[in-house]
């Protein structure tokens, strides 16, 4: 309760101007609590100090320098609105240089894929692509499993190699039409003869050729059958593998 | 207004004699003459302010020349909206407003170039702007105005630390000794906002001046 009533007059004795006297309750108070007497001492004391401060005086110029300024402003009354003026080409450059980061970001990411598709044909092992074929459905009566060609997971990349490149630039190629090739006799004894090393997968063989400019193309071998005599399958386990 | 092309357009009167204008004149009459044209009602506004606004100013910053600066700009915005002043207040109250918000842009310049960087080591926990390293100087000092004058040197120190919404309040009643109804009007804020600023403004200066006191 004493507590209160000592921050009740000491607020009391803030709000009040040095020169002004307390009321006759602030003044009992203060006559019989030694703590707000003594607040109220160090407080009077600084307001004293800080009151001691006085005024500052402006220089001596101060007019002169004001109605140079004044005149200066007159004078330069069409340029008042350069900051404002100044903000929008700043805001301009700004959107300017979003607009030109976004065109290069999308340039980069929309660069032609074959490059990528090169490079990345130049790492997958020489294992046959899927490819549809036009063999008749007589001659593949057994259409097996592992035949993807119509996989839905595989055909953009099919659709996507079998896309002409862009930018059409002639294929470095070598003719070896002028060399002979080696003729087979049948003289010759059969143990001379290696095992065809044939593989009678009925997946297509795939050829993918690189100008060595980015330029890709695809050559797809059909399904290889003579007549009515197919090629055994791997699948066959009375067959000897890898043999004819 | 008139627009002025040079400095002698604007006909200053330097040696505007008191008697002159009367004292019954008002300050709202003399920046009514000023939106007419009248050069000399202007100057007489300037006279009687110059030196309460750059010591206002001064008081705020704890620097002179800046202080001039901005009380000079302080001037040239009453001049320049001049036709737009609305008599709904005292014409002291308008101009300390405007020399108010100019030294709290001022401050807050200055704390986002960290001026005073020094201050930065000491920074308080509680929210409350950094103290300045200022130990009081113990050694007995031979005059009583070199007394008065470490004194007067540290108090204004002090409030220099203090933070804006405290100092503001604390030298418009302690220093200019302006009552909490004006000071509420030039702030921009309640009388009893106003006295609570002020009653902890001077528990921080009570703090910072114990060497003192």
């Amino acid at each position: 309760m004493r507590k209160n009533n000592c921050e009740v007059i000491r607020q009391e004795l803030d709000e009040l101007m040095l020169d002004e006297t307390s009321s006759a309750a602030v003044a009992e108070h203060l006559r019989q609590c030694a703590a707000c007497r003594e607040f109220n001492e160090k407080q009077t004391r600084l307001r004293q100090i800080v009151g001691s401060l006085g005024t500052v005086s402006a220089p001596p110029d101060f007019d002169f320098r004001l109605r140079a300024r004044l005149a200066n402003d007159a004078n330069g009354a069409a340029f008042h609105f350069w900051p404002l003026a100044r903000r929008g080409l700043a805001v301009a450059a700004v959107l300017l240089v979003f607009v030109m980061g976004a065109i290069l970001i999308r340039n980069v990411f929309n660069r032609p894929v074959e490059n990528k598709q090169v490079a990345d044909q130049h790492n997958t092992p020489a294992t046959p692509q899927p490819v549809q074929t036009v063999a008749p459905q007589e001659q593949q009566p057994n259409p097996a499993p592992p035949l993807l060609a119509s996989s839905p997971e595989r055909r953009p990349q099919a659709v996507r190699n079998e896309r002409p490149a862009r930018i059409k630039r002639p294929l470095v190629a070598e003719d070896f039409s002028s060399q002979r090739a080696e003729v087979i006799t049948g003289r010759e004894p059969a143990t001379e003869f290696e095992v065809l090393p044939l593989d009678s997968s009925l997946q297509p063989f795939k050829v993918s050729l690189d100008d060595g400019r980015g330029n890709a193309r695809t050559i797809s071998v059909p399904t290889i059958s003579f007549g009515s005599q197919r090629m055994l399958q791997t699948g066959n386990q009375y067959a000897p593998k890898r043999d004819w | 207004m008139n627009t002025l092309t040079t400095i002698n357009e604007l006909g200053f009167a330097p040696a505007l004699q008191q008697d002159v204008l009367e004292d019954t004149t008002s300050d709202h009459a003399l920046l009514e003459a000023t939106r007419t044209g009248d050069q000399d009602a202007f100057a007489e506004l300037v006279s009687r302010y110059r030196n309460q606004i750059t010591s206002y100013i001064y008081r705020m910053t704890n620097d002179y020349d800046g202080a001039v600066d901005l009380a000079q700009e302080t001037f040239v915005r009453v001049y320049r909206a001049a036709d737009r002043y609305q008599r709904t207040y005292a014409f002291s109250t308008y101009i300390y407003r405007i020399a108010t918000n100019l030294a709290i842009s001022e401050l807050r310049k200055r704390k986002r170039r960290k001026l005073v960087s020094l201050t930065g080591f000491f920074q308080q926990n509680d929210g409350a702007e950094a103290q300045e390293l200022n130990p009081p100087d113990g050694r007995p000092l031979q005059d009583s105005e070199l007394v008065d004058t470490e004194r007067r040197n540290a108090v204004q120190r002090a409030i220099s630390t203090l933070p804006e919404k405290y100092r503001a309040p604390l030298i418009l009643r302690d220093v200019d000794g302006r009552s909490y109804d004006e000071i509420a009007r030039i702030l921009e804020t309640s009388e009893g906002t106003v006295k609570s600023r002020i009653s902890r403004a001077r528990g921080f200066l009570r703090e910072k001046m114990r060497a003192y006191l």
